[in-house]
Parts: C-alpha cells; sequence; structure tokens
C-alpha cells in the first residue's frame, strides 16, 4: 500500500514543529494567542490517514510540547489523542476540495485538545499537586475562542496543500 | 478479509492504542508528580537546548530583518527626531548629574536602609539566554540556559533592565523554566510610587498584568508606575511592573482594580537577569491567591501574607 510520504515523515515533522511552537511560533502572536502547529498537524494526519496512527502521532507530538511547556509533562499528549480522535471521525468524509470537513476538525479538535489539558489541570489542582492554575471562564474567552479561530485561519490557508495529498487512506 | 471483519479489526485495534496511550500519558504525570521524571527530562532539555538555542537565533534574525525592512522609510524622520531628543537629553542629563550628587549626600546622610539591598543585588545578577517560550497557549513560561549547575533555583526573581520578568519556577541542570509574571498562576505584591497604595499584581488569561486589592478610598493617577512592594518575600522591594494604565473602580468594591501596562516586553525577551542571593519565602503557591470577585479560601488567607495587603 502506497502511504504517501507524509505518513512516513509525520513524527520528525511533529518534532520539528514542537521545536518552532516554542521558538519562531511566539512571534505569530495575534490578541495574545498563538497558532497550535503541532495541533494541527495532528488533525491534518488524523484526517488523511485515520484515527488510529493519529492517536500515537499525538502521544509523541504531546510528549514534544510538554518538554516546552510549563505545563503537566503528558497533559499535552492526552489533550492531542482527544484532537486526533476527534479529527479521525473526519477521516471517512475526508475527500479532495472539501473545505468543511478540514475546517470542522480543526475546530472541534481544538475545543478537545482545550477541554482535556484544562480538565488536566483542574484535577491536578483537586488532588493537591497543582502545576497551573488558569481560570476556565476566562480561559474559554480570551484563549479557546480565538486560538479555535485562528487554527481555521491556518487550516483554510492550508487547504490548497491539503488537496494536493492523496485521498484518506485505510491503513 | 472481509471489510466488516477489518474494521471491527481496526476498531479494537485503536480501542487499545487509546488505553496504553492514554496510561502513559498518566504515568508521565505520576512520574512528573514524585520528581523521578527529572534524570528524563534533564537529558532531554540538554539534547534539545542547542537546537533550540539555533531556531531561537535564526527567529530573532528573520524578525529583525523583517522589522528592519519595514522601518527603512521611517528611519530619516526619526533620525531627525532623535537629534533634537539628544539635545534635550543632554540638557536632562546635566540637572540629574546635580541630582545624584545631591542624593548621594542625602543617601549617606541618613542611611536608608532601602536602598542599600538594590545596589547590593546588582553583584548577584547572572545574565541568561531566553531559548525558548512556551509551546502551549495556556500559560506563560521562558526557557533560559541556565540550571541548576549555575546555581539557579526554583523561586528565584527574574529581571530585566525594564523591569519584574517573572520567577523560576521549574528548575533542571542546565536550564529553567520562569513563569511570566502575566501568567494566570503569577502575582506578586505591588506598591504604587507615588500614592503608596499597596495591592497585588497578578497575570490574566488575556495577558494583561491586574493590579487587584488596591484599597477603596485614596486616589491615584494614570501613568502612575507600580514597583513590587516586598511584602510576603516573593520578590525583592522596589522592581519595577509596569504603569497604571486604567482604573476600574466601582463604589461598592471593597478594593479597586487597575491594569498596568507592563515595563518589560514580554514579547522580545532574549535576554533576563536572575537575582541569586534573594531567598523568598513563600508558604502557598501563587494560585491560592484568587483574583477579587471570586472564592478565596480562609486558610489561604490566613497563611499567605499577600492575600491582605
Amino acid at each position: 500500500m502506497n502511504r504517501g510520504a507524509l505518513y512516513y515523515l509525520m513524527i520528525p515533522l511533529l518534532l520539528f514543529l514542537c521545536l518552532l511552537q516554542s521558538t519562531a511560533v511566539a512571534r505569530l502572536k495575534i490578541a495574545g494567542v498563538k497558532p497550535d502547529l503541532v495541533l494541527l498537524m495532528v488533525v491534518i494526519g488524523a484526517l488523511v490517514y485515520g484515527a488510529r496512527p493519529g492517536v500515537l502521532w499525538a502521544f509523541v507530538a504531546g510528549i514534544g510540547m510538554d518538554l516546552f511547556s510549563g505545563g503537566p509533562f503528558g497533559a499535552s499528549s492526552l489533550a492531542l489523542i482527544a484532537s486526533a480522535l476527534v479529527a479521525g471521525l473526519g477521516h471517512r468524509p475526508f475527500s479532495r476540495f472539501n473545505i468543511f470537513v478540514p475546517l470542522a476538525a480543526i475546530a472541534l479538535g481544538t475545543l478537545a485538545y482545550a477541554g482535556v489539558y484544562l480538565t488536566v489541570l483542574a484535577i491536578f489542582e483537586v488532588i493537591g499537586a497543582p502545576v497551573l492554575w488558569v481560570p476556565i471562564g476566562d480561559a474559554i474567552r480570551d484563549i479557546v475562542l480565538p486560538v479555535t479561530l485562528y487554527n481555521m485561519a491556518i487550516m483554510l490557508l492550508l487547504l490548497p496543500i491539503l488537496n494536493r495529498l492523496p485521498e484518506s487512506q485505510d491503513l | 478479509m472481509r471489510s466488516t471483519e477489518r474494521r471491527a479489526r481496526n476498531f479494537s485495534d485503536l480501542g487499545v492504542r487509546i488505553v496504553l496511550l492514554t496510561l502513559a500519558a498518566i504515568l508521565l504525570m505520576t512520574l512528573q508528580i514524585s520528581g523521578n521524571l527529572r534524570p528524563a527530562q534533564n537529558l532531554i532539555t540538554q539534547l534539545v537546548a542547542p537546537a533550540q538555542l539555533s531556531a531561537t537565533g535564526i527567529t530573532s534574525s528573520v524578525t529583525r530583518f523583517f522589522a528592519f525592512l519595514g522601518r527603512i522609510r521611517t528611519l530619516e524622520q526619526e533620525y531627525v527626531a532623535l537629534e533634537a531628543r539628544a539635545k534635550q537629553l543632554e540638557a536632562e542629563i546635566e540637572t540629574l548629574r546635580e541630582v545624584e550628587k545631591e542624593n548621594e549626600q542625602l543617601r549617606a546622610l541618613l542611611n536608608f536602609a532601602q536602598t542599600r539591598p538594590r545596589l547590593e543585588l546588582r553583584g548577584a545578577q547572572i545574565v541568561a539566554r531566553v531559548i525558548g517560550e512556551e509551546s502551549t497557549n495556556f500559560s506563560d513560561t521562558i526557557l533560559i540556559d541556565l540550571g541548576a549547575v549555575h546555581g539557579i533555583r526554583v523561586g528565584m526573581p527574574v529581571v530585566t533592565d525594564q523591569g519584574l520578568v517573572g520567577r523560576i519556577s521549574e528548575v533542571t541542570e542546565n536550564n529553567a523554566k520562569v513563569l511570566l509574571l502575566t501568567d494566570p498562576s503569577s502575582s506578586a505584591s505591588a506598591l504604587l510610587a507615588e500614592s503608596r497604595l499597596n495591592g497585588i499584581v497578578r497575570g490574566s488569561t488575556g495577558n494583561k498584568l491586574i493590579m487587584d486589592f488596591i484599597p477603596q478610598g485614596p486616589t491615584f493617577n494614570l501613568g502612575e508606575t507600580v514597583l513590587s512592594s516586598g511584602l510576603g518575600g516573593k520578590f525583592p522591594k522596589g522592581l519595577t511592573i509596569g504603569v497604571i494604565e486604567s482604573i476600574e473602580s466601582q463604589p461598592n468594591a471593597v478594593f479597586q482594580t487597575a491594569i498596568v501596562r507592563s515595563a518589560v516586553d514580554f514579547g522580545s525577551l532574549e535576554l533576563v537577569m536572575v537575582i541569586t542571593n534573594f531567598e523568598p519565602s513563600e508558604v502557598l503557591p501563587e494560585f491560592l491567591l484568587q483574583p477579587a470577585g471570586e472564592e478565596t479560601t480562609p486558610e489561604a488567607q490566613e497563611i499567605s501574607p499577600e492575600a491582605t495587603p
């Protein structure tokens, strides 16, 4: 089966994006938020190849993210796994020139990521081992919604590239 | 293999993967809480730091180049304006020299103890390079190229020549993470330079600095400088935090609130200084100091000196 170059490049690409996410991406802040390039790549991977390889890429990418984060180690992995699962739902309907599925996948993927990440922070607080304190309501208004829009905008820009990828593949 | 069988196999395989990877993530969190993840973190950060430093360097160069291109048209106008400004500043410097002499004499006469620690701190600052920034949107941290082997410890204040940046939140052998003042978990006891009113400056999710718990009644002005007060022992006294940008005062509220414009440009941090001879005396994590309008546990109020400015 011809899986395409992207399949084999996913892990090095994700690790490179983790490095970019903690360096160059900080310069792309708009209204205090930056795009989640790693999340975008995981969602694209899950859309093209399905949730099965997607969750594995999400786990590896999450480890890379948490190396450069002040949050709990493993939290990004869990959050990205949730995003990959959500995006994986769009694997079958995903097709060339379909704008709705990638946009919906990144929007729901971002919400799933934020939901799981904030839940992990809340659990850490409840069990008395807090790492960070983030006010949930403010975080949704000031971070989650703007980032969702930002990620959707980038996905929109990536659509021409996405349309050049092979059709969704069953692995 | 029939399509339905294949789908069932894929589905069960996905389930197994999710369970295993979730357990692995939970294991990592448990190891982090117990501190057993530190050796692995040390090793990985040591391996990754050079690449991160290079990426940060390249990013800075590219950003500076584009910023320069964008500014070429305005450079000439700026030059003329700067020449005029230089002449004005020369006159001001003369005045300031006189003030400085007078200040030195007064200091020697009064032996003003509170001005001395700041001078002593100067010899204990270590300059560190910022090699990375927070990867998620949920917290504000930076990674610096100094760690435990350089004498960096958790809680040490981090500053720039512009003012207070934050404090060390996590240390590995050769690197350290700095929790920025703009993070919602951060807070610092603060003092208004002119009106001498106390309060607490905290970060927020919108990257704003908010000064809370300012006593109702006394007035203060926009543009007033906000300094660290030293109360609570988390930061040394007298570090510049920013200036008052707007005031939010409600007639029935117990405290006044103000938005503070940070003195530090958090978006372009390259070099920071770590104050190594300051021993923070903190009992509770910062996030227990909750913002006004939300419930604060009585225990937190009792134990934390900063919760009652």
